[in-house]
Parts: C-alpha cells; structure tokens; sequence
C-alpha cells in the first residue's frame, strides 16, 4: 500500500434551506475558510483541489469550473467528481486516492449543493426520465405511472425500505420517531446544522402526516444548502499542520444494482430493498484494509447516510455494528445517544441536514472532528475508530471511508 | 499567506435571476421490438419471462442483458398469472376533479416464476393500509389487447392461505 493518508481538517458553511446572501462559489468558500481556521494549513500549501456536487441540481452544469477562484483552485490539478447521492463520499475517497498514490501532498476535498437556486424535481427528473421512457414505450399507462413515481424517486426507495425493514424486525413507527428525535436533539447542538428542534417530542412527530407510507412528513430529510471541505494529506505533513491528525486506514465504494423501479434496472434477484448487499460488502472491504476484525467492539463512533430514520438501523446492521435486526433496541436502550457505548449521528444526520452533494462528505468529516475532539456536539467518549457512510447514486452506490487516531499497522495479509 | 479574505462581508444579498430550463427536447431511446415476442403473448393473455441460461434468472419485464453474469438471455419461459408484493408504499396525489388529494398504494410486484420486480397498479380505490408483504394477486386483464403492458390492467388481490394458517398457529398457542 502507498502512502498514508490522514486528514487534519475538516470545515462546513453553514446550512439553511435557502442561503439566498450567498451564491455557489461563496458558500464553498466558507467551508475552506472554516477549514483553514482550524489547521496550520495555509491555501498555498494545497497542492490539489477536488470538487463535487449532484449534477443540475442547481441548474448549473459543471459549477467547479467558475468557482475556481473562490476555492483557492487556480494553477492547481483540479477535478470534478460526482456519484448523485454519495458524491462527497466520492470526493473523500478520490482525495485519500490522491494522497495514497503519492501524486499530491495536500488535497482539499470539497463538496457543496445549493438546492434553493434551482429545482430538485428538474434534477431528479433528469436521472429517472430514462427509465421512465423505457416504461411508456411498453404501453404502461401515464397517469399510473405519474401516480406511482410519485412515490418513487429518493422517498419512495426510503418507503420500500421502512417496509421491508419493518416487516423483518417487527419495529413499529414510534421506533422511527425516536430516531428522529434523536437527531433532531443532537442538530440542536451542532452550530452548522438545518433543522434544529431542540424540543421536539415523539408524540409531535407521529401527529403530522404521511408524505409516503409509513414515513411521516415530520421524519424525512429537509433540502438543505451548504458545503463541506476537508483537508488530505501524507502522515509527515499531518503533524505539521495540527496536534491531532486522523488517519484514513480503509475506504471503500461498492455499487450493486438494486434499482426496483423500472424494468431496465430491475434488481439481481435481490427483491428485498432492505437487504443491501454493498453495504454488507463494502463495510468487509474497508474493514479488512483498516485491520478491524471486530467492528461491534472496536468502532467508537458512526455517521451514516441517512435521510429516512429506518435506513440508521438498516446501515447500522449491514455495517456489522449490531445483530441483525436489534438497532429498534438498541436506540430505545439509549446505546447510541450522545452519551451511549456507540455515539451515532451526533452531527443530527441527514435527518437533520442534507445538502445532497455534501451530505456524504459531511460524515466523514464529522467523524474525523469527533476524533480530533473539534466536533459541534462532541460526544464525551473517547473516540479512536470511527467510520463514515455514504449512500446513494441511482438507488444504490455505498461509500464508506474507516479513520482511526493512529495510522493503519504496516503488516497486512493472511495467517 | 493567501486568505481569501473577500467580497462576501460587503455583499448582505445576492441577486436572483430567473431562468426557465425546457426539458422537452430530450429523446431517449429504448427498441421494443427486441422484446416484440414478450408483448406478442401479452396480445394473446400469456405471460412469459426471460431466462438467463447461465444462472437460471427469470427477469420479468425481459431485461436483456443477465444483470448477475452479463450474458444475454434468449429462452423464453411461460409464467403463471398469480405474483407477490415484493415491497408497498402508499401515496397521496390529487387527480382533476378531486378536491382533496387522495390515497393511492404504489407496488412493486414479484411474478411468481420471476426473481425481478416491477412497479405495477392495484385496483383504483384500495386501502393501502390492507397491503403487506408477500401478499398474492392475480392479474386482471383488459378487455380489448393491445399488444403492451397496458394488457395487465392491474392486479387482483386473492385469498392468501397464510393468514388462516398463522390464525390456526396462534390459537394452537
């Protein structure tokens, strides 16, 4: 293996639903400010810059490249990446690349999305009208079909899910309303955070309304906008610019087809949309690069992607962090509370916060903060391993990236 | 040192300009007449899948390329008419003519003989609080074929054994 990378910092802008005194390049620009605070780390010593963000959401393609000069970027290698849901998860992972390879010393990694500017619909449109012809051509009705893509798109994925998750672990909706109090308590904390709802309750959540059965309108994800940046870089350069550097010891990205919408992209076989093999094996990827053989005992802290509160049980089991079907226990025993043996979320999650293209980047930066000790809403545990989750793409690309407080051991293999 | 200290502090606002994006232009491309033979039963009322030769995967609607081995299929198997609930959501959607928006369930169904799902109709007006996992239905088909999958009208849900079954269990208990 290359070089190892560590990151020694990690910045965010602010999150609101409409951050109309800011435009794109403007709100990157406060998380690499953000960023650059909290490091010995000047623009100048950045050797190359990439960028991320979901594609039209915002109605402007390839945004990186006239924001070159607000992110510090010109005269630099730079490049674009982007993976719809996971794109900061991508972005994290194409810099731990960057360093690992020893091409770059110092990569800052930055991912922003500004949902107000233009329309989520159009944007998500775009990525489902393919297959949508594929259905019209086949004779399906159209008002059907309007109706049943209505319940489709990111919601819907999160609806089949809840179900199917429901029905396995016999979890009931209450047990879905307090994660999301949970969340919503933890957000109230944390200063960048969107939706804070310091006082919210159970019973509150479970008055408002179905947007999509069983998920209630009081449990989805708001819009957000904001970004995130986060500074890369080799283990000799980490100590010069900070006191406590984290280090990237495993990432992976593992994509398997498990689209159920349209008959083009119908599923291998894998009908059950809660099953989520990529998960199962990405966190096997990432766990045997970074030597965990444990992950139940030996991870301390977990940020996983999750917009909808059944998808923080589904991820927390297909990640090996518990048995199957016991995280509606675990949450209602308080273990993953701020002050809990397995700290989750304490960020407030998706849940709370999401904007799209950072979203993923967020929680590999919020675990790397909580190991440095710098978090919003530090949990009072010690953390030496955390991991951080991405979900998304078209319905199922899993990025995860594995940071520890001492590099990875240097004897890698079988017995 | 390069801080980019700049024009964000003297700006409060931003200024919006509208703008319209026409989405109608794009075309995308999809050939039936690969799968002409799967909607030439569906005239006739059979229902039939294809089958990957390699891993025995049944894909219905017919994909054409075996997502587990990338081969491509060619043996057409017949299916029966009876299909399962792989996953339900229920959603809201206001119709012309409807004052308020009403309930309607979106399912996507396994047929049975099949290991792929796709998104397909209940009959207008059921409760989605009735719809679970696994439950049996039936296809119901047009009166006048056309050739597509507008055929299937929608699906009929039947007597499901397993209730009596897990009732007969219980009070066993």
């Amino acid at each position: 293996m290359g070089v190892q990378p560590a990151i020694v910092s990690a910045g965010f802008s602010e999150h609101a639903s409409k951050r109309s005194d800011v435009n794109m390049a403007e709100l990157m620009n406060e998380a690499i400010e953000d960023a650059l605070n909290k490091c010995n780390c000047t623009i100048d010593d950045i050797d190359c810059v990439i960028n991320g963000n979901m594609p039209a959401f915002e109605g402007a393609n390839i945004p990186e490249l006239w924001m070159t000069d607000h992110i510090g970027a010109k005269n630099k290698p730079f490049m674009r990446v982007t993976t719809g849901g996971t794109t900061g998860g991508s972005v994290a992972i194409a810099a731990y690349y960057a360093v690992a390879s020893g091409l770059y010393d110092t990569v800052l990694a930055t991912s922003f999305e500004q949902q107000s500017c233009g329309s989520t619909t159009v944007g998500l449109s775009s990525v489902a009208l393919g297959e949508v012809s594929i259905y019209l051509q086949l004779g399906y009705d159209f008002e059907k079909l309007r109706r049943n893509m209505g319940a489709g798109a990111a919601i819907g994925i999160g609806a089949y899910q809840a179900i199917n998750y429901m029905r396995r672990s016999h979890c009931t909706e209450e047990d879905l309303a307090r994660v999301v109090v949970q969340n919503r308590h933890n957000a109230a904390k944390n200063w960048w955070t969107h939706l804070k709802m310091p006082n919210i309750t159970i019973e509150q959540i479970l008055e408002t309304p179905y947007i999509s059965y069983p998920l209630r309108f009081g449990m989805v994800t708001p819009a957000s906008d904001g970004s995130c940046a986060m500074i890369y870089t080799t283990e000799e350069n980490a100590k010069k610019f900070t006191d406590t550097p984290v280090y990237v010891n495993g990432v992976a990205s593992v994509s398997n087809e498990n689209a159920i919408v349209a008959p083009e992209a119908s599923g291998c076989g894998q009908i059950d949309p809660c099953e989520q093999l990529s998960a199962t094996i990405s966190a096997k990827l990432a766990y045997e690069q970074a030597g965990i053989s444990f992950p139940e005992k030996e991870i301390d802290y977990v940020e996983v992607y999750s917009p909808f509160p059944n998808q923080e049980f589904m991820w927390l089991e297909r990640l090996g962090l518990f048995e199957e079907n016991t995280a509606p226990m675990q949450y209602r025993e308080g273990v993953t509370a701020l002050d809990g043996d397995l700290p989750v979320n304490c960020s407030g999650g998706v849940n709370s916060t999401n904007a799209i293209g950072a979203s993923a980047m967020e929680r590999v930066a919020e675990a790397a903060l909580q190991i440095m000790g710098k978090a919003g809403n530090q949990s009072p545990k010690e953390i030496h391993t955390a991991i951080g989750h991405g979900w998304g793409g078209t319905i199922n690309l899993i990025t995860l990236s594995v940071l520890a407080d001492q590099p990875r051991r240097k004897y890698k293999g079988g017995i | 040192m390069v801080r980019l200290e700049y024009i964000k502090k003297q700006y409060t606002r931003t200024r919006r300009v509208h703008g319209n994006w026409y989405l109608a232009s794009y075309q995308y491309k999809f050939n039936v007449k690969r799968i002409n033979q799967c909607l030439e039963h569906l005239r006739k009322g059979e229902l039939v899948g294809l089958k990957c030769r390699s891993c025995n995967t049944v894909s219905f609607p017919p994909r054409l390329i075996c997502p587990k081995c990338l081969k491509m299929p060619d043996e057409w198997v017949h299916l029966r008419d009876t299909a399962t609930v792989a996953t339900f959501s229920g959603t809201y959607a206001q119709e012309a003519g409807d004052t308020e928006p009403r309930p309607y369930p979106v399912v996507a169904i396994r047929q049975d003989g099949s290991d792929t799902t796709w998104l397909a109709n209940l009959p207008e007006g059921y409760d989605f609080f009735k719809v679970y996992v696994g439950m049996p239905l039936k296809v119901k088909w047009a009166e006048d074929k056309k050739g597509d999958f507008s055929d299937i009208e929608y699906y009929e849900p039947i007597e499901d054994p397993s209730i009596e079954m897990n009732k007969k269990e219980e009070a066993e208990k």
